[in-house]
């Protein structure tokens, strides 16, 4: 018995459809992933702007000739805060902010009796959390980009993504200052 | 990325057989993917193996569908007669069984279609039954959500006004964060095992489950690695892979508990608590849940059951007892063979390959951990420290291939060295004279006095003053002379105070390092329930160190890769040329065995329907 050309047709069409229908959403699916890993970096710096307050709040009394220490960090995330969305600026505060961080905890090194405060280790916790959340979301970010690129460059899904309208993402490069590790002592 | 070759060095090197060494290291994307695979390859073989168990099974339990089938539409037709359709369809359905059994007991040649309907009606109905109870016993579970097990753990949550329990709190949210995961719940328990694991039915309502004890032992970076191998467990789909799994194990139970019901009240109980619990569900009784499927579990051993109780042979003797146990023969035995093939299959086949799919789950966890931490050298050093500390969690034995490492039991720690023994000896004799003359055992025998310190632990805690007293100079002897050693046990009285409530000396015993062995020991009491067995299998459910490893140094942890034992490979390797064959043989015997008992039990089905089915005919006729 022979099947007509036309019910061939017809079958390999709808496999075709079924298969584009299943590609676009799951590129949608992963760029929803990328735009989520996205907003996530966002939430990590908003935690650390908070946190910085209560930080200096708690050195201030200890620390009172290292005055310069702590006004760059509060320079830094004034900054950060002000810059919003304006992307460059703003990268180039927050690296500003971890660079000062970095400084105002190798200070406090030299202050034992600010060491042994529960409350500075409490926050001291928070911050080295907060530097790796900040590190790991942008990890997962970049993750998350590698893979949707990668689902849209591979054949034969690439004769498809740009009709689809999916557009490759950039992955996040940190500035030279980022670049230089930051060592927040536990 | 971890591409980067191996140094140039080992490229030029002139021996041959450096080159069948893993010489690249692996992306931990390549060893995921692989991994995968291997847990793909694996699980059809299970599949396979479950479907290859399905029709020994079906050929059992068939029957005895039909059976249950035919007395009830007897007993109905005692009383208001069925129509002669009914009958004519029934005696159809028999005819095609007929044609399979005589081909499958006879050897007879039978018409393909024929003996296709027939085979078809001998196993389907089985296979529909087993169908259905684990889709039932799956269905069931996954509702119930975790709490039962974190009850059976008692777990708490932690409490983030403690620095390092805060800590563990903000790496976890670190390692959801790497991993792009809704951040699982914490609990702490407080046992004095080393060991981390999860639970839990879906990645929304996954928990994890840290004992106390690892976050003392391991470094923030360790910390990070351990939690991170469990998020990427989560993230790997593990909690779905081990709740189908696990529905087998209690499937298999359910089964037996099916099978026994008509005989025992134990069963019924089981049944009639699982029923009670799928119809009226209430929020807060994840109690029974718990309840139910430790049940379920235990029955799918080689355990005596209400059925063998039933059919005691040392019970007395009485004719009628004889006259019963000749009634019911069949299913007695068609029960045995259900329970020798169940357990034959989970021990041999089923089981050893769940086993092996746990190690590709653990390494791919593994890759994922290196994949969110990019710390190879710092989940090698977790591993090996943790696998160094006793990793027992009371209560965790259910799902030990969701934790970290191999959950131990705590063995005969206590003391094994000679020079420590004597020391204590000698302190026990002189604690004896110097609490009071009349205290037993100024022995110097080690067995008795790890027989007596219990007892005597026991008295110090019912309140007993001599007893405190003794074990307060023991305690104080033993850290005179050896204060490394005694370190290891906990002070005595913190102990007591513990036991009536006191908080803080709990913290302090909390704080001292405890040696579980000797915890274990103090704690041991008769009225304890004993741990759930280990599921039987021939292959663990974790993966070795060693092998883990050497897959982290092939990801690039800095660890010497484990020389390989020469002698002690020819020296196995000897043993299983040895003893291979013999394995094998009594394999297969155990196979001839099960088919023999398949066989048999079903001809005994049969004849037994058939009288039954006569009985009610001459019951049914006179009537008519």
């Amino acid at each position: 018995m022979l099947i007509s050309p036309v019910a061939i047709g017809i079958i390999v069409a709808a496999l075709v459809l079924i298969w584009l229908i299943a590609a676009f959403n799951g590129l949608v699916a992963l760029r929803n992933r990328v735009q989520n890993a996205w907003s996530q970096i966002d939430v990590q710096l908003k935690r650390r702007h908070d946190l910085i307050p209560n930080l200096v709040e708690t050195v201030r009394g200890y620390m009172q000739h290292e005055r310069s220490v702590f006004d760059a960090v509060t320079e830094a995330r004034a900054q950060a805060i002000v810059a919003g969305s304006n992307m460059p600026v703003r990268t180039a505060a927050e690296s500003a902010l971890s660079g000062a961080l970095g400084k105002l905890f190798a200070v406090a090194e030299n202050y034992p009796q600010l060491r042994a405060v529960e409350n500075f280790q409490r926050l001291q916790e928070e911050l080295t959390s907060t530097e790796n959340r900040i590190a790991y979301s942008r990890q997962c970010y970049n993750d998350e980009v590698m893979k949707y690129n990668t689902a849209q460059s591979t054949f034969p899904r690439n004769l498809f993504v740009r009709m689809l309208g999916f557009s490759a993402a950039s992955m996040f490069a940190g500035m030279d200052a980022d670049r230089a590790e930051v060592h927040v002592k536990l | 990325m971890q591409l980067n070759a191996h140094p140039t060095g080992e490229l030029t090197e002139p021996n041959a057989r450096q080159r069948f060494e893993p010489r690249d290291r692996e992306s931990f994307f390549a060893a995921q993917a692989r991994n995968r695979r291997a847990t793909w390859r694996i699980s059809v073989l299970c599949v396979l193996a479950a479907a290859l168990m399905g029709i020994p099974l079906a050929l059992l339990i068939t029957p005895l569908l039909y059976g249950v089938a035919l007395i009830i539409a007897d007993a109905v037709n005692l009383f208001s007669p069925l129509s002669p359709e009914f009958w004519r369809q029934a005696s159809e359905v028999s005819r095609f069984g007929r044609v399979a059994l005589d081909w499958l007991l006879q050897q007879k040649a039978a018409d393909p279609q024929a003996l296709a309907i027939g085979v078809a009606v001998m196993l389907l109905p089985g296979i529909l039954f087993s169908l259905a109870l684990w889709a039932g016993v799956n269905l069931m579970f996954r509702r119930s959500g975790t709490g039962g097990a974190v009850l059976a753990l008692r777990a708490r949550e932690p409490n983030p006004s403690e620095l390092k329990e805060l800590q563990l709190v903000d790496v976890v949210q670190e390692m959801a964060i790497a991993a792009g995961l809704p951040a699982p719940q914490v609990m702490l328990i407080d046992s004095p095992g080393a060991n981390a694991g999860i639970i839990g039915a879906s990645p929304e309502d996954a928990r994890l489950i840290v004992s106390r004890r690892l976050i003392e032992v391991l470094s923030r970076d360790e910390l990070e690695n351990g939690v991170a191998h469990l998020i990427g467990s989560i993230g790997n789909g593990d909690l779905r892979i081990s709740m189908r799994m696990t529905a087998v194990f209690e499937a298999c139970g359910l089964l037996m508990a099916v099978m026994n019901a008509p005989f025992g009240p134990q069963s019924r109980r089981i049944l009639w608590r699982m029923l009670r619990y799928s119809l009226i569900r209430r929020e807060g009784d994840p109690q029974g849940a718990a309840a139910v499927a430790d049940l379920l579990t235990r029955g799918a051993g080689l355990e005596v059951d209400d059925i063998d109780r039933f059919f005691d042979p040392t019970g007395k003797k009485s004719r009628l007892r004889s006259v019963r146990n000749f009634i019911f023969f069949p299913i007695f035995f068609t029960n045995t063979a259900v329970k020798l093939l169940l357990w034959f299959f989970s021990w041999a086949v089923l089981g050893p390959l769940m086993g092996l799919l746990w190690h590709t789950r653990q390494y791919l966890a593994d890759a994922s951990a290196v994949q969110l931490t990019r710390d190879p050298d710092g989940l090698a050093r977790a591993l090996q420290k943790l696998n160094e500390e006793p990793g027992e969690i009371p209560g965790g034995d259910w799902a030990s291939h969701l934790f970290l490492v191999r959950l131990s039991r705590s063995g005969s720690t206590f003391a094994t060295n000679t020079q420590q023994r004597q020391m204590l000896a000698q302190a026990w004799a002189a604690s004896a004279t110097a609490a009071s003359a009349s205290m037993p055992g100024a022995s110097s025998d080690f067995a008795a006095i790890s027989r007596q310190l219990p007892e005597i632990m026991r008295a110090a805690f019912a309140g007993d003053e001599r007893a405190a007293a003794r074990l307060r100079s023991l305690y104080q002897s033993v850290s005179a002379a050896d204060p490394e050693f005694a370190a290891q046990f906990p002070n005595p009285d913190d102990l007591i105070a513990a036991r009536k409530g006191d908080l803080e000396a709990m913290s302090r015993l909390r704080a001292a390092r405890p040696n579980p062995a000797a915890l274990a020991q103090a704690g041991k009491q008769k009225d304890q329930a004993p741990s759930s067995p280990e599921r039987p299998s021939l292959v663990e459910f974790h993966a070795s160190l060693k092998r883990r490893l050497k897959r982290l140094a092939l990801l690039g942890a800095h660890i010497d890769p484990v020389a390989r034992d020469r002698k002690a490979g020819i020296v196995i390797l000897a043993l299983s040329l040895l003893l291979g064959p013999f394995a094998l043989l009594a394999i297969l015997l155990l196979l001839l065995l099960i088919a023999v008992m398949t066989l048999a039990s079903l001809t005994f089905v049969v004849i037994w329907l058939a009288v039954i089915h006569k009985l009610f005919a001459l019951a049914g006729s006179p009537s008519a």
